[in-house]
């Protein structure tokens, strides 16, 4: 009978890896990887070990889901910073201008949240790696009306930021090539 | 190029799990399960054999195993840490609407479950369960009271100082017996004594390692809450 309960476990395990790979939403993906070392949990149960269990159970089951929460909320902010309005603490909602309502429509049909920070003037290379800033909004110096963001190649948004702004005529776009690092 | 330099590397690797395994029969013998069925309760006073061996037979792994983890806590603070002044520390976790059933939920379960991890705590020597186990089980209690409560103030430094004492009491207490018993990390209590004296020590080792593990677990937890911009 074990043998029979340990073979459905297992296969279930499998199905339960699957899941995690293919599934899009993350928090659904959390609980799956909880639902993952609850069974593991039980398999260890059946081979007598209670001791691991109670442990699996406790880490994988608890606190790992409950720190990939907080991680993954995290997640959901674009970090800006505004060299045109140096030195004021303002909220994006408060600023009027073509760039702003382009971030402003960005940021709603990815679900982000803008963070925006004016208060910051570092090398571009400290600011994108050390800062962790998405965007910088520049003016063009030639010609006032027209912006200029920069984000770093390597962020997964430029694609996406990329296809957005093509109905804004006057939204440059500039990308920082960062050196990517194998570790 | 690294690549396919993992290839030549699994292959080295995989060889030598084959070759190590070939053997297997000579090492899956009852030799070492009968002796510690048989010696176990009256070497350690502890019906657990589990714990009768991270606590007595093998303490120098544990308090290894001990200082591992908080190495690793404080590698985590310290590339949590930051010295420019945070712009929003809480940003985006305002965002976070945690349903208020699992906020009324948690607020029942939380008692039961810190009782919980103090009987499994307390219990270690005799049944399944012990130090880290239930140090885990406490973390996620006081876990569940950061998700009531996000913005709840708590130092890192502080706890990491906690830990850090506690760590050095751990590791005083491994070493009296090398004045009472004349053998270093065993129990320091003499072996004439009664088995439920004896058991003391695995009581208090295990009362350390367990809020030793709590406190790390948090500690960790909170310098992933407080990674500002």
């Amino acid at each position: 009978m074990n043998d029979l309960l340990a073979i459905f476990f297992q296969l279930m395990l499998i199905a339960v890896a699957i899941a995690i790979i293919f599934h899009q939403n993350q928090f659904t993906i959390i609980i799956l990887m909880s639902v993952f070392s609850l069974i593991v949990a039980t398999l260890y149960m059946l081979n007598q070990a209670p001791d691991v269990a109670i442990a699996e159970v406790a880490i994988n089951a608890a606190i790992i889901p409950l720190i990939y929460v907080i991680a993954i909320s995290r997640q959901r902010e674009l970090i800006v910073l505004d060299t045109l309005h140096h030195g004021q603490n303002l909220s994006i909602d408060a600023l009027q201008g073509e760039v702003y309502d382009f971030l402003k429509q960005f940021a709603k049909k990815n679900r982000l949240k803008i963070n925006l920070c004016c208060d910051l003037t570092l090398h571009e290379k400290t600011l994108f790696d050390d800062m962790n800033i998405d965007l910088i909004i520049y003016q063009n110096e030639d010609n006032p009306s027209h912006y200029i963001l920069k984000g770093k190649s390597s962020n997964v948004l430029l694609t996406s930021l990329e296809k957005a702004k093509q109905s804004y005529k006057n939204i440059a776009l500039e990308v920082f090539k960062d050196e990517v690092h194998y570790d | 190029m690294t690549k396919y330099l993992a290839l030549p590397l699994l292959i080295f690797m995989g060889f030598f799990l084959w070759y190590g395994t070939d053997n297997l029969v000579l090492i899956n013998t009852d030799i070492a399960r009968n002796f510690f069925q048989n010696e176990g309760f009256f070497d350690t006073a502890s019906l657990n054999i589990v714990t009768a061996i991270y606590l007595d037979y093998r303490l120098l792994d544990t308090l290894f195993e001990a200082g591992i983890l908080l190495i690793a806590v404080s590698g985590i603070s310290w590339i949590a840490q930051h010295e420019h002044i945070e712009h929003n520390p809480l940003f985006m976790l305002d965002k976070l609407k945690i349903p208020e059933l699992f906020i009324s939920l948690a607020r029942i379960v939380y008692p039961i479950i810190l009782l919980f991890g103090i009987y499994i705590i307390l219990n270690g020597h005799l049944a399944p369960g012990g130090g880290f186990q239930g140090g885990s089980v406490i973390a996620s209690a006081i876990l569940i009271l950061y998700y009531i409560d996000l913005n709840k103030k708590t130092s890192i430094n502080l706890i990491l100082n906690i830990e850090k004492i506690i760590y050095l009491g751990f590791l005083m207490i491994a070493f009296i017996s090398f004045f009472t018993r004349d053998s270093l990390f065993t129990n320091f209590i003499p072996l004439e004594q009664d088995p439920q004296i004896r058991a003391l020590f695995l009581v208090l080792l295990n009362i350390l390692i367990g809020s030793k593990v709590a406190i790390g677990l948090t500690a960790i937890f909170v310098g992933f809450l407080k990674e500002g911009r």
